[in-house]
């Protein structure tokens, strides 16, 4: 399976919040993340808090020093993640229907006469 | 995208590929940019995203932003401007993000798009094929989801094609981006991710023919795009109680096979025509009518319908209770054997 790189920027942490001070690294260059794992701790005006990895993934770059100030929007992370499959799958509105391996049924049939 | 097939033209016997539907419709668009310079896709999000659903993907990159555009956020004007394209000798072919924002632009389908070849007396023909991803069972938000084919069908100037699987997918949009008149495609959301072996062909059949996607005996399933699948699982199941049932993939909605229709009814003599637009004035009215009028001496049952109800398209996770169950079409189809 192809690796490609995936950045993770800054999100708006609260409503309109503009920058974050990072406080301190959870992970290190070439340490493999779960998605959801905790990634970095940062203190916005508002309050101090765990952003979390947003994907599955080797870290390959940490853009921001502990005490540095980083606008939302800016780079956080670079992750090394799995190459989607060749198939293009959206992101969609709506899901992607489950194909049910046999469809379940109540009613039965009875064979016409003729 | 992935190389994936020989172009099937060159080939009677072009190889077998595995393709999803969005895949298949992918390549139809990239054979005809590449077979006419007039062809021109233009939609929102079209170009250099690829299209909420990928079905444009790498296309601008292949052919440029002056044949792959991405329009503003403005259906009427999307439709309008194909007018005024087709009107100065291109063939365009616009997409509307999903069928609910197909009711912005009605005007300019309905009145322009669909009536300027009989109001300038043939001398402006619109060689627009409308490219309108519909239909349920994604689940999506409100206006995501839409069944609008009577209407279309309804509206004299307009045909109406609905692919139930990838191949089909391929060779009706070939059909329909060549033909001079307007049609509408219909892309089932629901089968985008159905991915099986197909062989891309030339069309063979004439617009307006039907297909038999699996022959039985005891009854006809008629249905369009996504409930085709439906019908497929149905016959399977019905298959282990020792009933036949046949399933016909209308695929055209205008013009519609009447013969088709007939040549089947009369052979079953009985008829359930299955699709997830409300029941009233729906089609499936219209195709119990022809079969009637064809094979009202054959007929062993009155046609039944399976359809959604007569109620707004539901949205996110009540869908499932508003489209046609496999249970419903088994009723359907036991009240025709019952008779």
């Amino acid at each position: 399976m192809a690796q490609e790189n995936f950045t993770f920027t800054l999100p708006d942490l609260g409503e309109g919040l503009v920058e974050a001070t990072v406080l301190e690294w959870q992970v290190a260059v070439g340490d493999v993340v779960e998605r959801n794992a905790p990634l970095v701790e940062v203190e916005t005006t508002k309050s101090a808090v765990v952003i979390p990895s947003p994907k599955a993934g080797r870290v390959v770059e940490l853009h921001a020093e502990e005490e540095q100030v980083v606008p939302v929007g800016d780079p956080l992370v670079t992750f090394e993640v799995e190459a989607a499959a060749d198939a293009p799958q959206a992101g969609i509105v709506g899901r992607v229907p489950a194909e049910e391996a046999r469809p379940a049924r109540r009613v039965r049939l009875r064979p016409p006469s003729d | 995208m992935t190389e994936l097939i020989e172009r099937a033209d060159t080939a009677a016997d072009a190889p077998v590929v595995e393709l999803s539907m969005q895949q298949a419709i992918n390549r139809a668009l990239r054979d005809l940019l590449t077979e006419d310079p007039e062809v021109l896709v233009f939609g929102e999000d079209v170009g250099a995203l690829g299209g909420v659903f990928r079905v444009t993907d790498g296309l601008q990159k292949e052919f440029g932003d002056k044949r792959v555009f991405d329009t503003p956020l403005a259906e009427s004007a999307i439709m309008g401007m194909a007018v005024g394209l087709a009107m100065n000798g291109w063939r365009p072919v616009p997409e509307l993000q999903f069928d609910g924002f197909a009711y912005p632009a009605i005007d300019q389908i309905v009145n322009q798009v669909a009536r300027m070849n009989y109001r300038t007396r043939g001398a402006a023909p619109m060689p627009i094929t409308l490219r309108l991803p519909s239909f349920g069972g994604i689940q999506a938000p409100e206006h995501h989801g839409e069944s609008l084919e009577a209407l279309f069908a309804h509206t004299p100037g307009l045909k109406v094609a609905v692919p139930s699987g990838p191949a089909d997918a391929y060779s009706l949009l070939l059909q329909s981006v060549r033909s001079d008149d307007p049609v509408v495609y219909m892309e089932p959301k629901a089968r985008y991710w159905d991915r099986r072996p197909v062989r891309l062909r030339e069309p063979s059949d004439p617009i307006g023919t039907s297909r038999i996607v699996r022959p039985g005996r005891h009854a006809t399933l008629i249905a369009w795009g996504a409930m085709v699948h439906r019908c497929v699982q149905v016959a399977e199941l019905a298959a282990e109680d020792g009933v036949d049932l046949e399933v016909l993939d209308l695929r055209w909605l205008k013009p519609i096979d009447a013969a088709g229709l007939a040549a089947s009814v009369s052979r079953t003599r009985r008829a359930v025509v299955v699709h997830e637009a409300p029941l009233t004035a729906g089609l499936g009215a219209e195709v119990a009518a022809l079969v009637t009028e064809n094979c009202f001496r054959d007929l062993a049952a009155p046609v039944q319908r399976v359809t959604g109800f007569d109620v707004p398209y539901p949205a996110g996770p009540l869908e499932p209770q508003y489209l046609p169950t496999i249970d419903r079409v088994l009723f359907a189809v036991q009240r025709t054997l019952e008779y």
